[in-house]
C-alpha cells in the first residue's frame, strides 16, 4: 500500500502545545527492533530525511508558527542537523574582528528534561519531571527532533508582550501577505509536498481566538488556490483558560471583557473561513463553553486534570487528536483524508464535533463484554465546546485503541451467564462496539475502527489520570502506588457529525451578534468593516441550517 | 483632561515629560545603531535567547531582530525599516539622523523655544535639503563601471571587503543580464539561491536557472546535454476526483473499481508529452526535460524515465515565469496541441545532491532574461547574510537605474547640505531660522559617525571637512582610511539619490511629529465601553 503523506501545520502557542503533546505521543509509540511491526504507517506523518553527514533522520513532516520569544530554549534551527555553533567560537569575517556580541532577549536554559534528553545515559520516559511547575512554554515538554526548516517565528509580534499583541484576525492576514509567508513560508509548504509520492492533504492545528485565526485562514485560501485537490482538516483549538479571564479589579474586568468580545469576533470570522475554505473543521477546547470564556472544564470520570494548565489541557486534546486521525494513518487501511470528509460532511456540514473516552474504563482483568455490559454513562465526551454529543441522528467514526482481541470476551468454559448476551457472539471488537453501538443509538450511521496499539502515556505526558488507575490503564481495585507511572492507557475517540453541532453554531452566531464590530478598532482598522462582518454572521447562520433537518439516513 | 475624566486609570505624560520621553527612546535606540554606520562601522552579533546567533551590521536587520519594548523607539524602527522596503537601504541613516534632529531639538527647546517654531525651520531646511541634493546629484550613463561603484559602495558598509566586493560583480553581472532597454527592471527574475556548503566566497552567478529539486525516479537521467524544456501547470498525478461517503459501501475494493478509470485519463497527459519527446528528439542528440508546477505521480515519473526524461514536480510558482524567460518557450496550462515552439532551450541540465537537498542546474540558455544568483556558505548564519546583502545591492542597483543619476557618497551631501543650510539660515525672518540652525548641525551627525567608526576625533574631521567645503565647490567627502576630506567622485564612492531623498524626507517628517507630541497616554481600551 503506498503512503498517502499528509502535511501538519500548526499556528499558534497553544495549537503547538497540542502539538508537541501530539508528536511526542507518536515518538513514543515508534517501536524500535520490534519483531511486531506497527500498526500505524507512520510515513504519512513523518519524513525520512537525511543530514549533510549522512545521518537518517525521522522527523515529523511539519511547519509550526509562533511568535517570537515563545520558543524557550528551543533553537529556531533545531540543532538536529547542525550542532549549534557557540557563539564566542563562531568565526566572523569583518575587519579587526570588530564583533560586538548582544544579547536578544533573556537567555533560556534548558531544563532537566531537555538536559537528560541530550545525554544518552539516560532514559527520560520512565522519569518524573516536574512539568507541571517547569512547563512556560511548549518546548519545555518537546520530546520530538524536527528538521531545520519546520520553526517559523513571526518577528513583527512579540510573545506576551502588551505593546505588540497580536490579537485580532486582520493582523494575521496581513501578516500573510508579508514576503516572509506569502515567499518564505509558501515555499516550505511546496518543498515538502515535492518530496511526497502521494500527498493526500494537510492537518492545519491552529489557534482562532487570536490573530492566528486569520494566519491561518489566508494560509488555508492560499492552499485552496495552490493545491485545490487536497483536503484539509482544520483543527481549531481553544485554550481552557486565559489569564485575563482571573480580574481582581474593575478595570481588569472591563479590559477582559473586551479580550473575551475580541476572541468571538476572531472565532466567527475563523470559523466562517475554514468553512469556506476546509474539506471539515473541527473545534476542540476541554473548556464547555468556549465563546467569550473557556467557562467549566470538561468532567472526565478519571481524569484529574488542572484546566489553567495548558499542559494538562493540550495533552487531552493531543490523546484525541491521535486516536481519531488513526483511521487514515493505519497500514491496513486505505482510508484517506477525503474518505473522512465524505463521510462526514454531506449537506454541507463541515462543522464536525469530536469527542473522548479516557482512558477507557475497563477494569483490570476483565473483558470488553462485562465492561460495556455493565456501561451505565454515554460512551464518548464531547471535546468540542458548546456541543454535547447525543445519541440520535448521527453520522460517527469511533476509533477505539488499546484492547487487545483476546479482551474480547470470556472464553466459553468461563462464560456463564456472558453467553446469554447477544453480543457474546461477537467475534472481533470491531464486531462488538458495532453491536454495542447500534443498540445504544438511533438512526445513526457508525464506523469503527479497532486499533490494538494502546496510547503511549510515559513521560512527557502529564499524569493526570485518577488513583484507581493501573500501570497499563485500566481500572484496578485499589489505588496505583504514587511512584508507578502509568505506561499506556486504552482510548475511545470519535468525531460526529449530528444536529448538536447545529446548536453549537448558533450559540456562537447568537455571541458574535451582540458585538458591535466598530467598536473594535483593531478589526475596522484592518479591512473589515460591519458589512464584512455581517457577511461572516450570515454565513455562519446558513451553516447552522445545514444541521437543521433530520431526513439523514 | 478629557481622558483622565474617563479613565482615571490612564497613564499619562504631559508636554515636557512627553517630549523628554521622546527624545530619550531616540537617542536611545541611535546610539545602539551608531557603531554600525558605515565600512568601518562594528559587526553585531545576536544571541537569541536559546543560543541562535545572527550576525549583521544591517541597519534593517537589527531593528527587526531586535526586541524593542519602548514605543517611541518602536515606532522610530518601524518608520525606518519602512524607508528600507522602500529604497533597500538607509536604515541606520534614517535612525541616526532622527535621533540628532531631536537631540538638537531638545537644546532649543530647553532655552523656551516652541517646538511648533523648530519644526516650522525643519520643514524649511528639509526642502532646501532637498534643492541641494538635487544640485549635487551627478547624472549618470548607466554603464558596468558605475553600477559597480554604487553596488561596492553599498555592500561594503555591510561586508568584509573582499567578499562585498566579490557580491558587487555577481550582483551587476546579474542585473545587466536581465535588463531590457527601455523596461524596468524586475528583481525577481534573478533568483536567489542558497547552498549550504563551501565558503561564502564561492558564491557565483549562473546564468540560468538553479531549482532547489531534482527528479524523484532512480531511473532518470542526473545530466542531459542539448534540452528542450517543457515549462508546465498540468497535473500529472492521479486523483479521486469524486469522493463518496463509505457508509453505503461494503468494500473498498468497490470503492476503487469506480473510479479506476480515472487513472487512464493521467496516463493520456504523459503519454503527449512522451510522443512529443519522441518525435523531436529520437534519433537526433536531443533531450527532453518537464519542469511541473503541478504534482508528478511514481507512474507518470516511470513512463516519463522509461523515455529518458528529466522530470520536476512541484516548482515554484515564480519559476515557470523565470524559466520562460531564461530558455525560452511558453509555460503550458494543457497538452493539447502541444508544440516545439512551446518549448524552451538549454545546453545543460544537471542535478546536484547535497545531503538531502537535491538541486537542479539549468545552464548554457542562449540568452537567458532570467538568472540566478547561487549564494554558498558554511552555516545558516553566513548564507543569510549573504542573502540580505545580496537583496540590498541588487536593489542599489536597481535604484541607480531608476534614477539615472547617483550622489556623491563618504558624508558628502550632509557636508554640503550644512555649508548651504547655514548660508540659507541668515535669509530667514524670526525664530523659525534656529530650527534651520538645528536642522543643518544634525545632518552632519552621518560624517562625525562614520569618522568616529573609523578611528578619528569627531571634531577634527568636522573642521576639515567644513574648511576643505568652502574653498573646494565640489562637494567633499571624508577618506575613511587616511581621515583627510576627498572628493568622493575620485574614489568611486557614490549613493543612491533616491535613498538620500527618502531619509531627508522621512527623517523631518518623524522627528516633527515626535516633537509636537505633548501628551503620551497609555489607556486601555476601556473607553470603548462608553
Amino acid at each position: 500500500m503506498s503512503t498517502k503523506e499528509i502535511l501538519t501545520l500548526q499556528f499558534g502557542h497553544y495549537s503547538n502545545f497540542v502539538g508537541t503533546h501530539w508528536w511526542n505521543l507518536q515518538d513514543l509509540s515508534f517501536q524500535y527492533n520490534s519483531s511486531i511491526p506497527s500498526e500505524i504507517n507512520h510515513d504519512v506523518l513523518y519524513r525520512e530525511g537525511r543530514t549533510n553527514k549522512g545521518e537518517v533522520t525521522f522527523t515529523p513532516r511539519l511547519l509550526l508558527v509562533d511568535l517570537k520569544g515563545s520558543l524557550g530554549s528551543l533553537s529556531e534551527e533545531c540543532d538536529l542537523y547542525e550542532p549549534k555553533i557557540d557563539p564566542s567560537k563562531a568565526q566572523i569575517n569583518w575587519h579587526n574582528n570588530q564583533v560586538q556580541v548582544q544579547q536578544v532577549g533573556p537567555s533560556h536554559s534548558k531544563n532537566q528534561f531537555q538536559q537528560d534528553l541530550n545525554d544518552p545515559n539516560k532514559c527520560v520516559l520512565e522519569q518524573s519531571y516536574d512539568f507541571e511547575k517547569t512547563t512556560k512554554v511548549w518546548s519545555d515538554f518537546l520530546y520530538s527532533r524536527f528538521h531545520p526548516r519546520t520553526i517559523e517565528t513571526i518577528k513583527e509580534y512579540q510573545y506576551c508582550n502588551e505593546n505588540t499583541p497580536f490579537d485580532a484576525f486582520p493582523l494575521g492576514s496581513a501578516l500573510w501577505k508579508t514576503s516572509q509567508f506569502i515567499d518564505d513560508f509558501s515555499d516550505k509548504i511546496r518543498s515538502y509536498i515535492e518530496e511526497c509520492d502521494h500527498f493526500q492533504g494537510f492537518h492545519f492545528l491552529t489557534d482562532c481566538t487570536n490573530a492566528f485565526s486569520g494566519l491561518s485562514s489566508s494560509c488555508l485560501e492560499f492552499i485552496r488556490d495552490e493545491y485545490d485537490r487536497k483536503s484539509v482538516l482544520v483543527l481549531p483549538v481553544i485554550p481552557s483558560y486565559f489569564s485575563d479571564n482571573l480580574i481582581s479589579n474593575d478595570n481588569e474586568k472591563s479590559q477582559s471583557l473586551i479580550n473575551d468580545s475580541v476572541r468571538v469576533i476572531n472565532l466567527a470570522l475563523g470559523f466562517n473561513q475554514f468553512n469556506t475554505n476546509s474539506s471539515l473543521f473541527v473545534p476542540l477546547s476541554v473548556g464547555c463553553k468556549g465563546w467569550r470564556q473557556p467557562g467549566p472544564k470538561r468532567v472526565f470520570k478519571n481524569l484529574e486534570y488542572d484546566n489553567k494548565m495548558a499542559y494538562h489541557s493540550s495533552a487531552i486534546l493531543a490523546a484525541a487528536l491521535d486516536t481519531f486521525t488513526l483511521k487514515h494513518r493505519l497500514k491496513s487501511s486505505a482510508f484517506t483524508l477525503s474518505d473522512l470528509g465524505a463521510d462526514l460532511t454531506r449537506s454541507g456540514r463541515k462543522a464536525v464535533a469530536a469527542s473522548i473516552n479516557m482512558p477507557f474504563p475497563m477494569k483490570e482483568n476483565s473483558d470488553l463484554l462485562e465492561c460495556l455490559d455493565n456501561y451505565q454513562e454515554p460512551l464518548y465526551h464531547s471535546i468540542t465546546p458548546n456541543c454535547d454529543i447525543g445519541s440520535r441522528r448521527l453520522m460517527q467514526h469511533i476509533t477505539i485503541r488499546g484492547i487487545k482481541e483476546g479482551q474480547l470476551k470470556k472464553p466459553l468454559d468461563k462464560a456463564q451467564k456472558q453467553r446469554e448476551l447477544p453480543a457474546y457472539r461477537a467475534n472481533s471488537i470491531q464486531e462488538m462496539m458495532a453491536l454495542y453501538l447500534a443498540y445504544t443509538t438511533d438512526a445513526t450511521a457508525n464506523n469503527v475502527t479497532v486499533v490494538q496499539e494502546a496510547l503511549n502515556v510515559k513521560s512527557p505526558f502529564p499524569q493526570i489520570f485518577a488513583k484507581n488507575i493501573g500501570k497499563n490503564g485500566f481500572i484496578s481495585d485499589h489505588n496505583r502506588l504514587s511512584e508507578t507511572r502509568i505506561d499506556s492507557i486504552p482510548l475511545l475517540a470519535g468525531l460526529h457529525s449530528g444536529s448538536e453541532i447545529g446548536e453549537m453554531l448558533e450559540s456562537l452566531h447568537t455571541e458574535a451578534r451582540k458585538i458591535k464590530i466598530n467598536r473594535f478598532h483593531q478589526f475596522a482598522g484592518g479591512d473589515i468593516d460591519r458589512d464584512d462582518y455581517e457577511e461572516c454572521l450570515d454565513n455562519i447562520f446558513t451553516l447552522r441550517e445545514n444541521y437543521e433537518d433530520s431526513y439523514l439516513i | 483632561m478629557a481622558i483622565s475624566l474617563l479613565n482615571p486609570k490612564a497613564e499619562v505624560a504631559r508636554a515636557a515629560q512627553a517630549l523628554a520621553v521622546n527624545i530619550t527612546a531616540a537617542k536611545g535606540i541611535s546610539d545602539v545603531m551608531k557603531s554600525n554606520l558605515g565600512p568601518k562601522g562594528t559587526m553585531k552579533m545576536l544571541v537569541s535567547g536559546a543560543g541562535d546567533i545572527k550576525i549583521t551590521k544591517d541597519g534593517n536587520v537589527l531593528l527587526h531582530e531586535m526586541q524593542i519594548q519602548h514605543p517611541t523607539a518602536s515606532l522610530i524602527a518601524r518608520a525606518s525599516t519602512a524607508q528600507d522596503d522602500m529604497t533597500g537601504d538607509g536604515t541606520t541613516s534614517t535612525v541616526l539622523v532622527i535621533g540628532e534632529l531631536l537631540k538638537q531639538a531638545d537644546i532649543y527647546i530647553a532655552e523656551g523655544l516652541h517646538p511648533r517654531i523648530l519644526t516650522e525651520g525643519f520643514d524649511k531646511a528639509r526642502v532646501k535639503a532637498l534643492e541641494v541634493l538635487e544640485k549635487i546629484k551627478i547624472p549618470v550613463e548607466i554603464n558596468k563601471e558605475i553600477l559597480t561603484d554604487v553596488c561596492k559602495t553599498s555592500l561594503r558598509t555591510k561586508l568584509h571587503q573582499n567578499l562585498a566586493d566579490l557580491l558587487t560583480d555577481v550582483c551587476v553581472d546579474a542585473v545587466l543580464a536581465i535588463r531590457q532597454p527601455d523596461k524596468p527592471v524586475d528583481l525577481h527574475m534573478i533568483e536567489l539561491m542558497e547552498m549550504q556548503h563551501k565558503t561564502e566566497t564561492d558564491t557565483q552567478l549562473v546564468k540560468g536557472l538553479v531549482l532547489d529539486h531534482g527528479s524523484r525516479h532512480p531511473d532518470m537521467p542526473k545530466s542531459l546535454k542539448n534540452c528542450y524544456i517543457l515549462t508546465c501547470n498540468v497535473s500529472m498525478e492521479y486523483e479521486k476526483s469524486e469522493v463518496n461517503s463509505g457508509f453505503f459501501y461494503k468494500t473498498a475494493e468497490e470503492r476503487e473499481k469506480l473510479v479506476s478509470a480515472e487513472r487512464e485519463f493521467i496516463e493520456q497527459r504523459v503519454k503527449k508529452v512522451v510522443e512529443l519527446k519522441k518525435s523531436l528528439c529520437n534519433g537526433t542528440d536531443k533531450t527532453f526535460v518537464v519542469i511541473n508546477q503541478k504534482g508528478i505521480d511514481p507512474m507518470s515519473l516511470d513512463m516519463l524515465a522509461k523515455e529518458g526524461i528529466i522530470a520536476l514536480r512541484r516548482a515554484k510558482r515564480r519559476n515557470m515565469e523565470r524559466l520562460a524567460l531564461a530558455c525560452g518557450g511558453i509555460a503550458m496550462n494543457s497538452f493539447d496541441d502541444l508544440q516545439e515552439s512551446h518549448l524552451g532551450r538549454a545546453g545543460h541540465v544537471y542535478e546536484h545532491v547535497l545531503g538531502e537537498n537535491k538541486y537542479t542546474f539549468v545552464e548554457d540558455c542562449k540568452v537567458p532574461q532570467s538568472v540566478t544568483i547561487l549564494m554558498k556558505g558554511p552555516n545558516k548564519h553566513t548564507l543569510l547574510q549573504i542573502k540580505d546583502a545580496v537583496r540590498d545591492g541588487l536593489r542599489a542597483i536597481n535604484n541607480t537605474i531608476e534614477d539615472k543619476a547617483v550622489i556623491p557618497g563618504g558624508g558628502a551631501f550632509e557636508v554640503t547640505a550644512n555649508k548651504e543650510l547655514l548660508a540659507y539660515k541668515d535669509e530667514i525672518k524670526g525664530k523659525a531660522r534656529l530650527g534651520v540652525a538645528a536642522y543643518a548641525e544634525a545632518l552632519l551627525v552621518i560624517p562625525k559617525t562614520l569618522a568616529v567608526n573609523s578611528g578619528f576625533d569627531a571634531q577634527d574631521t568636522i573642521v576639515k571637512l567644513q574648511e576643505e567645503a568652502r574653498l573646494n565647490p565640489e562637494p567633499i567627502g571624508l577618506d575613511l582610511t587616511s581621515g583627510e576630506p576627498i572628493n568622493p567622485k575620485d574614489s568611486g564612492i557614490y549613493d543612491n539619490y533616491v535613498v538620500k531623498k527618502q531619509i531627508m524626507n522621512s527623517c523631518s517628517i518623524i522627528a516633527s511629529n515626535l516633537l509636537l507630541v505633548d501628551e503620551i497616554m497609555r489607556a486601555g481600551m476601556s473607553s470603548l465601553k462608553g
